[in-house]
């Protein structure tokens, strides 16, 4: 073997020692602990029991229904965000992020401030009709599950496919139109084909947003819903860590299954995808009435729904509901350097999440390089083992680490390493997918000619591949921060008073009823959201949308 | 980045050397400025908001243990979680073979039935523990793996603007039967999540099961559409004050107290305990005080807990806690008029053994989620 392939090769095994060292073995610890247990209920018990049962039917459908939900809603946005010339895109663009790292707990909080009983639209409405009782609420319930879930993951939908509607040839297209192809003929042959890859991408990540959810369900769902992931806590917390174990393998047999068929799907038709990087836009002027009235109603939905919770974010920041004024009291809070001030958690957010953002990336290239192995079954085992930080229960991984990792290393009293590589793992996920889009675009010849031309294979990859690759980098950068700032789970069960981070510090503050406090903190995480993203857009040459 | 930027070149391994080193230095420096002077430190575990619901949050560690600091001379590190007591003891458990933790605070009358529980903590006798009385320790755990460190009533409340006998003549004398009728506007806590929501739910199991020889789960079918479960007791507070249909509350007797001691008059807050024929009824929820088993400093520990028990610690309770100080020796605010008292009603707890919630904590709860999303 060359120099370069022992090299390339022993890199490559990197990633899987870390995810086998950081995710595979702690949580099979807790697994097989839990198994074995002799006071806990055991895998037959947990599996047989109707309660069991009702609740896998219900995190399953409440997912696959999250899913469409967040589809219907994102993919004309896709096709509005690609097609239609408008002032304010990139800020459209950068606004649709910020769902990614609010902590779902603000969610809920903005979700309840908008849509529930006694929100901004009831009251409007009470206003209107001159009614006195409340009359409007989709925040809680299962519509409220699923709506939050839609807010969450529809602008994931926005921004995979109208990625990938910008790669489709405007001149196949055209063509058709040509030959006299009707609208839905040409949806049907050429567009839908066309971003079917990027639709299931969205889906299967969606669907394991939505399968896993836990805070959300715990808080709209007012007690009549439980998904398998708030039954796993439920069981941690009263020590019954068979079933724990029990219902952690089931989760991991459904999404490593669904991982699985998408891999098998998605992966062959990759190559598919074209090119070209222009796409033919039309004017809001040229469109037809109807078309103009159905875009205004769209758009107004996609609005109120997306916009709406960061708008009660902001207005929570400034204004306190306990004593009804306007006050500065929160950004105050947020530079105090004391105890409950919000400034260290601050500096840790940014320290852990930027650390954890480094090194996802790093993973990150090392996965994509090991996925266009030519081996046999490396490529499917890579795309497998990326999709796992997402497919395993949260609260299982974050007790694995503590009882595998930080306790027989004397790590639990100065645990922020740990943090870091927890909110490390969940950023993969979405660093592999950036990278390998951008990856998927260059052209081997390229590579070939460096190497034919005697480059070295480091030299190669640092100043051939890692250029080319830039624009993915900075993507799959910017979603690990994101992912790794808003981690909760891990994070809530690892952290000391001195680790604290910022998404935990407003959980914090909203426990105690500190209001102004916790929003501001989660203006903060928005603004530095929307920051981040836009110096990204600005550095990224090719634009944020060739690469998601 | 553009084309010019691989014409130079510069050797990658300098640049691979360059981030290596900036990154070793930026977590080296962020090392230094957080890491702990290895100074001699008690670590307390407790729940989210312990004490913190008094005039000055900031500095009540500062007031409540400094004096315990300084004649020992080492730091108390109170570690507020970001769960309740449950989530604590799972900490607990899954840190046992190394233990943090010195102390734990919060540990309640059911939470304790947890073989679990025990199982973390080692049992201990403060030197002082005649400053409780003893029925308060017995209804915590007679075996002493927790001390009492204050309790409170569980209850149903509600604003006597919103809700009084002229408008609802049931809220008067409320019985669980009342309350199937007014369950629209009940507001209570997941009985998996929060300790109020789980005392309800015994609460009622009580008065079912012992006083009125019915099956409990009856009362759960018949409301469970109506009822609003919310995650702890934080959420439902906040559904109970923000929702105007959601007019009744699973709460502390002590919230008229905090009522009147934020607005200065007398209360709108009022409390109505469970009724049936001819007694109020209310849960009481003891919190307890522990040594964690093979904690670091066994004897500061102990020190500690003895500490807890006196003035310095219990006087504060009342209005940082909003709970009733374990010590009953200690005078109480004024405002503590308004709170319903331990003599008004007839303890749910004495009702249901130790042994009884242990066995059937398990099953009761899967019949109720069974209930409740079904």
């Amino acid at each position: 073997m060359r120099r370069g392939g022992a090299l390339r090769s022993s890199l490559m095994l990197i990633p899987f020692i870390l995810l086998i060292g950081f995710l595979v073995y702690p949580v099979a610890i807790v697994l097989i602990q839990g198994l074995l247990q002799p006071t806990g209920s055991s895998f037959q018990e947990v599996v047989g029991s109707s309660l069991t049962q009702r609740i896998i039917l219900f995190t399953v459908g409440q997912a696959l229904v999250s899913t469409m939900v967040a589809m219907v809603l994102g993919v004309p946005g896709a096709f509005v965000l690609t097609k239609l010339q408008f002032r304010g895109k990139n800020t459209t663009r950068a606004l649709m992020t910020v769902p990614f790292i609010l902590p779902p707990i603000v969610v809920v909080v903005g979700f309840l401030e908008v849509f529930g009983p006694g929100g901004i639209i009831d009251s409007i409405l009470m206003a209107l009709l001159g009614s006195d009782t409340s009359m409007f609420n989709i925040a809680t319930g299962y519509i409220g599950i699923i709506l939050a879930h839609a807010f969450y993951n529809a602008p994931l939908f926005i921004l995979m496919v109208s990625a990938s509607l910008e790669r489709l040839n405007p001149d196949i297209e055209e063509m058709a139109q040509i030959h006299g192809a009707t609208f839905t003929q040409r949806l049907r042959r050429i567009i839908v084909p066309h971003i079917r890859i990027s639709i299931l991408a969205a889906s299967i990540l969606t669907f394991l947003f939505s399968f896993m959810s836990f805070p959300i369900v715990l808080a709209l769902g007012e007690g009549s819903f439980m998904t398998i992931e708030v039954q796993i806590w439920n069981a941690f917390r009263f020590f019954d860590y068979g079933e724990a174990a029990s219902l952690a393998i089931i989760q991991l047999l459904i999404t490593m299954t669904l991982a699985y068929a998408y891999i098998r799907t998605g992966v062959r038709e990759r190559e598919v995808t074209g090119r070209t990087s222009y796409v033919r836009t039309v004017n809001i002027a040229d469109l037809s009435t109807p078309t103009k009235i159905l875009l205004i109603v769209y758009s107004s939905i996609l609005l109120i729904l997306l916009v709406g919770p960061i708008l009660a974010i902001i207005r929570s920041a400034v204004y306190d509901p306990n004593t009804h004024v306007l006050t500065l009291r929160g950004f105050e809070s947020l530079l105090n350097p004391g105890m409950d001030g919000g400034l260290i958690p601050m500096v840790n957010s940014l320290f852990y999440a930027s650390l954890a953002t480094v090194f996802s990336v790093i993973l990150g290239l090392l996965l994509v390089f090991s996925q266009q192995s030519k081996m046999r079954l490396i490529p499917d085992l890579t795309s497998m083992v990326t999709l796992l930080p997402l497919g395993v229960s949260a609260i299982t991984i974050a007790y694995g680490l503590m009882i595998a990792i930080a306790v027989p290393l004397g790590l639990s009293t100065n645990p922020w390493p740990l943090i870091v590589v927890a909110q490390t793992l969940i950023g993969v996920p979405f660093s592999v997918r950036a990278i390998e889009i951008t990856r998927s675009k260059i052209d081997p010849a390229i590579l070939e000619q460096a190497e034919s031309l005697g480059a070295s294979a480091l030299h190669r990859v640092f100043f051939v591949e890692l250029p080319l690759l830039a624009p993915g980098i900075l993507v799959a950068g910017f979603f690990s921060f994101a992912m790794a700032i808003g981690e909760m789970s891990a994070t809530i069960f690892l952290a000391r008073p001195e680790n604290f981070t910022l998404a935990i510090i407003i959980y914090r503050y909203l426990s105690v009823r500190k209001f102004v406090e916790a929003g501001a903190a989660s203006l903060f995480l928005v603004v530095m959201c929307v920051a981040a993203f836009i110096i990204m857009e600005r550095i990224s040459e090719n634009g944020y949308g060739g690469t998601v | 980045m553009n084309m010019s930027a691989y014409s130079s070149h510069r050797n990658p391994k300098v640049t691979i050397a360059a981030i290596a080193i900036a990154v070793v230095i930026i977590v080296g420096a962020y090392g230094l400025v957080f890491w702990q002077a290895p100074k001699p430190t008690l670590t307390v575990y407790t729940y989210d908001s312990f004490m913190l619901w008094g005039s000055d949050p900031d500095n009540i560690d500062e007031t409540v243990f400094g004096p315990f600091e300084d004649e020992y001379g080492i730091e108390v590190r109170i570690e507020r979680l970001n769960t309740d007591a449950n989530g604590i003891i799972s900490k607990l458990v899954a840190e046992q073979s190394n233990p943090v933790a010195d102390v734990v605070i919060g540990i309640d009358n059911i939470l304790i039935l947890q073989a679990q529980a025990k199982q973390v903590l080692e049992q201990y006798t403060p030197s002082n523990i005649d400053l409780v009385e003893h029925s308060i320790i017995d209804a915590l755990d007679p075996d002493h793996y927790v001390t009492p460190f204050d309790f409170g009533l569980v209850t149903l409340i509600h604003r006597t603007s919103e809700l009084n006998a002229t408008v609802n003549p049931g809220i008067e004398n409320l019985t669980l039967t009342n309350l199937v009728d007014m369950a629209s506007m009940l507001v209570t806590e997941n009985p998996h999540f929060s300790s109020p929501g789980l005392s309800f739910l015994l609460s009622q199991i009580a008065v079912y099961e012992k006083l009125m020889n019915a099956d409990w789960r009856d009362w759960w079918r018949a409301v469970k559409d109506d009822i609003d479960v919310q995650e702890g007791w934080t959420e439902a507070w906040t559904k109970w004050d923000s929702d105007s249909a959601r007019k009744i509350l699973v709460s502390y007797g002590t919230d008229p107290a905090y009522d009147a001691s934020w607005t200065g008059g007398a209360p709108d807050t009022a409390v109505a305990p469970i009724y049936y024929d001819g007694v109020d009824y209310a849960w009481m929820q003891v919190e307890g005080i522990g040594l964690v088993k093979n904690g670091p400093n066994p004897t500061l520990a102990k020190a500690f807990i003895d500490y807890c028990l006196t003035a310095a610690v219990q006087d504060n309770i009342a209005l940082n806690q909003w709970m009733f100080p374990a010590n009953t020796n200690v005078e109480l605010d004024p405002v503590f008029d308004y709170a319903l008292q331990l003599d008004d009603v007839s303890l749910l707890n004495e009702l249901l053994t130790g042994t009884e919630i242990a066995t059937n904590l398990e099953s009761w709860l899967n019949a109720y989620d069974e209930i409740m999303l079904g």
